[in-house]
């Protein structure tokens, strides 16, 4: 069964998505960028419609529709008015399945990508994350950025990008939700009038490699001029999403760095005043993915702060959770789960992730189980096994000048690298 | 539900002391099927509530009548400062008590602070309402202010403001547009503050902000969610009641901004590839009659992929990456905000006469239609979005009685746009849309 509905007649508003098991990790190395150009492509309309017409339906309609590429699919999301759900779903389904994926378009569309590429320079923080992935991962396909580089977009031709709409979307399996003021009956008769027969959907997940870390402490300074404040992630690997150590993690890390009044926010914020921010963050995937902290402290005190996170982690994975801390965290995931469920469009979309993404159906429906159920001696074991305190990728976007020799001098220090923040 | 005369009057049976005591001011349908009511202490705190059962949760809002108009020169960023110091030590909680208790109930606290209000909320599961309840009302009353927190605090500001506007070209533009924009409305001085008057704040100075806008009667309790009306009330009664009654702050009435008659011109620079135009033309307040109409004349210029200017800069002539607009919801005049992202390659120059152009075509010819059918349906489909959680009601409806002086406003408000005519539109581009009523910031790379 591959339609999932979720009603609710609270807002005379209907949310849909069509989703695809393909997303950039099918991108061709050299060809990164691949999967989102078709995605966007895509999304500029059907044949026998101008962009500029098919724009003016879904405006005219009260919709709004986007395409959404990330490493494991591809997502079409559409949001409308109740009253124009039929009308909707012609257009998106004409989207899909007849694109027009025409050359002028095309061209249109690799000169826009070009153009956010360069506006990216501007935001920190986002050249901090991404350095903070290439860094991590090197070469694997997890270090790669969803929109490919300038080099690697001019290798795409429109050929290439119809030749993947193909192989990839055209005569895919797909998944089908709805969310909002609409049956499930409903739901089926209009899917049924507008959209292809539905399958059931197997993910095609790209054989990958595991992920491997690099030995050692190892610096990256991004370096851009006149920082008074500098973009702070300190981390290493994470943890798989079948992994049996996952609850656990995830209950430690929110102990430590998850919430506002833990160990990582009260001492960098609460008692130093540092950085607005500071918190830590565990990502899961079909290999490990990345675990971080992320803080924004000024130039000044910048490798300061770098050195009392780099203490408060040794501490974190040296001494384990304390049991009111660990308690606590239980407590905070447990009943703030409610907002992961409050709107039928949330609850769709957790239905999607383990249709798509290989989510274990037992993650949702036994979520409060699975985190009331780990012990101290489980949260610190997970710890201990999968968070390093020695192989350390850490990034620093900052004024190379300012900041270079407090950074080499942090402990343990294999080698720090300096790029230009242009070059990112 | 109860009716609200009946509720009142079982709330009030037995309670002796005035401040304590109820009374119902009236209700307000709240799109088809909810409905809000407005309470009122006998301390002049104003309560809304709406029952909405879609979601086991609650949103507590307390918005206070004070933002940064409420300050002076020398003393700015005082009212964002006390967002931050607002969640520390009370005489009843020891410092962190405040977001431990909460986090480990499930509950998302935070604060927001502009020019008219400072407001902040709790969204929490349903059962955790004693809990809100409490905390709120003991900080209101019950802040202890000393030079650690304070000190702190300011740190912790400082930080905040060197990431959000000196190392952010977008916050450190709008600064330069409003600076040079406001000549003597406090409407020019930034919310967070200047560097050296957030360096400056002392504990006094937090003690006597405190005292003057932290009352019962300048506040307004906004409750949505799904709750039981009654126990809710007699919690809010039970915690706020003894507190004493005081005067609603009466705002110093703020020297008008005079009608521009030329435009300015302003530059910065910055390590960025591309330029960027920022325009603030004169606007009306949030509640001015032609504001609907201007609100609508933004969606047509700006409102998504369809819109004129979108398709212009974007797809058309390809000079910008994006573009973008807004009004700004002040209580005082404010700005049209336009932003345009030149693309690397392209000049500022050409964009800025492309827009000249489309907006005097605008002006002119007025939009068709379907133009106004798509407005009208995109400005629809924001609200039904924003009224999607218990919090997102709760912000709307304390959003509009604290700037409107009605928190059923929300709707009147979408009535409205529906009725915007093209003449309408016509009329209030030529209006206010004009270079000569215009504040332009320029950004210029660093090597430009």
């Amino acid at each position: 069964m591959s339609l999932f509905v979720e009603s609710s007649d609270v807002l005379p508003l209907v949310d849909l998505e069509v989703a695809f098991p393909v997303g950039s990790l099918q991108d061709p190395a050299g060809k990164e960028g691949l999967a989102q150009l078709s995605g966007h492509l895509m999304r500029r309309g059907p044949r026998g419609l101008s962009q500029e017409r098919f724009e003016d339906a879904l405006a005219a309609l009260g919709a709004r529709a986007s395409v959404e590429v990330s490493m494991r699919s591809t997502r079409i999301r559409a949001t409308v008015l109740r009253r124009n759900l039929g009308a909707l779903l012609g257009l998106v389904a004409r989207m899909i399945w007849r694109p027009a994926l025409r050359e002028r378009d095309f061209a249109k569309l690799v000169r826009q990508a070009r153009a956010s590429l360069s506006a990216r320079l501007d935001d920190d923080q986002t050249l901090g994350a991404l350095q903070f992935r290439r860094a991590l991962f090197g070469k694997h396909p997890y270090g790669r950025t969803l929109g490919g580089t300038a080099s690697s977009i001019d290798r795409i031709s429109v050929e290439r990008v119809r030749a993947f709409y193909r192989r990839q979307i055209a005569n895919a399996e797909f998944v089908v939700g709805i969310a909002g003021d609409v049956t499930e009956r409903d739901a089926r008769s209009l899917i049924a009038d507008h959209f292809p027969p539905l399958r059931v959907c197997r993910r095609r997940d790209a054989k990958l490699r595991p992920t491997r870390v690099r030995r050692g402490r190892h610096v990256v300074i991004v370096d851009k001029p006149e920082r008074m404040q500098t973009q702070l992630f300190i981390g290493t690997l994470g943890a798989r999403t079948r992994d049996p150590k996952l609850f656990p993690l995830i209950v430690s890390n929110t102990a430590f760095g998850g919430t506002f009044s833990g160990p990582l926010m009260q001492e960098v914020r609460g008692v130093r005043g540092w950085s607005y921010g500071a918190y830590s963050r565990l990502l899961h995937s079909t290999q490990r993915d990345a675990w971080y902290m992320w803080t924004a402290p000024a130039a000044e005190y910048s490798a300061d702060c770098a050195a009392l996170q780099l203490t408060l982690l040794e501490r974190w994975v040296e001494r384990g959770v304390a049991r009111a801390d660990l308690s606590f965290a239980q407590r905070y995931l447990i009943n703030s789960h409610c907002f992961d469920r409050d709107t039928a469009s949330k609850r769709l979309e957790a239905t999607l992730d383990v249709e798509l993404l290989g989510v274990p159906r037992r993650y949702v429906d036994e979520h409060d189980q699975l985190i009331g159920a780990v012990t101290r001696a489980d949260a610190n074991d997970a710890t201990r096994a999968r968070i390093s305190t020695q192989d350390l990728t850490i990034v620093v976007v900052a004024t190379a000048r300012d900041v270079a020799a407090s950074f080499e001098a942090l402990p343990g220090v294999a080698s720090l690298e300096i790029v230009p923040f242009d070059r990112v | 539900m109860v009716a609200p005369q009946v509720l009142v009057e079982r709330l009030n049976r037995g309670v002796s002391k005035r401040n304590a005591r109820w009374t119902f001011v009236r209700d307000h349908g709240f799109g088809d099927v909810l409905t809000l009511r407005r309470f009122r202490l006998g301390n002049g705190l104003t309560v809304l509530t709406l029952v909405d059962r879609s979601a086991p949760t609650v949103s507590y809002h307390t918005w206070f009548r004070v933002g940064s108009r409420h300050e002076r020169p020398g003393k700015t960023g005082l009212a964002h400062l006390f967002e931050h110091l607002m969640f520390n030590e009370t005489r009843a909680h020891a410092h962190g008590d405040f977001d431990r208790l909460l986090e480990g109930a499930g509950a998302e606290a935070n604060a927001a602070t502009w020019t008219d209000w400072t407001y902040y909320y709790e969204n929490a599961p349903r059962d955790a309402l004693p809990l809100l309840v409490e905390l709120e009302a003991d900080r209101m009353a019950n802040l202890v202010l000393r030079a650690p927190q304070v000190r702190s605090e300011k740190e912790v500001v400082a930080n905040e403001r060197k990431l959000r506007v000196d190392d952010d070209i977008e916050g450190r533009a709008l600064e330069l547009l409003y600076a040079t924009a406001f000549r003597r409305h406090p409407y020019g001085w930034p919310t967070i503050g200047w560097m050296r008057d957030i360096r400056g704040f002392t504990v006094r100075d937090c003690q006597q902000f405190y005292r003057t806008h932290y009352s019962p009667a300048n506040a307004t309790v906004v409750l949505a969610g799904d709750f039981d009306e009654q126990k809710a009330l007699r919690l809010v009664q039970k915690h706020y009641g003894a507190f004493p009654k005081t005067g609603r702050v009466e705002s110093v009435a703020h020297p008008k901004e005079p009608s521009q008659r030329a435009e300015r011109v302003a530059q910065l620079r910055a390590p960025t590839p591309s330029e960027k135009i920022l325009l603030g033309y004169q606007a009306p307040s949030f509640c001015d009659p032609d504001t609907p109409a201007l609100v609508v004349a933004n969606e047509v210029l700006f409102g998504g992929r369809s819109s004129r200017l979108h398709r212009v800069f974007c797809i058309d002539e390809e000079i910008a990456l994006s573009v973008r607009g807004s009004i700004s919801p002040f209580v005082d005049p404010g700005l049209f905000e336009m932003w345009i992202f030149v693309r690397e390659g392209k000049r500022r120059q050409d964009a800025l006469a492309l827009l000249d152009k489309e907006l005097h075509k605008l002006a002119s010819g007025g939009p068709t239609q379907l133009e106004l059918e798509k407005a009208i349906n995109q400005l629809e489909l924001s609200f039904l979005h924003s009224m999607e959680t218990a919090g997102g009601k709760a912000e709307q409806i304390g959003f509009y009685e604290t700037v409107a002086n009605d928190g059923s406003a929300v709707f009147s408000r979408l009535e409205a746009y529906r009725e915007v005519t093209a003449n309408d539109v016509k009329r209030v581009v030529t209006k206010y849309l004009r270079p000569s009523r215009r504040t332009r910031v320029e950004i210029l790379g660093a090597q430009a």
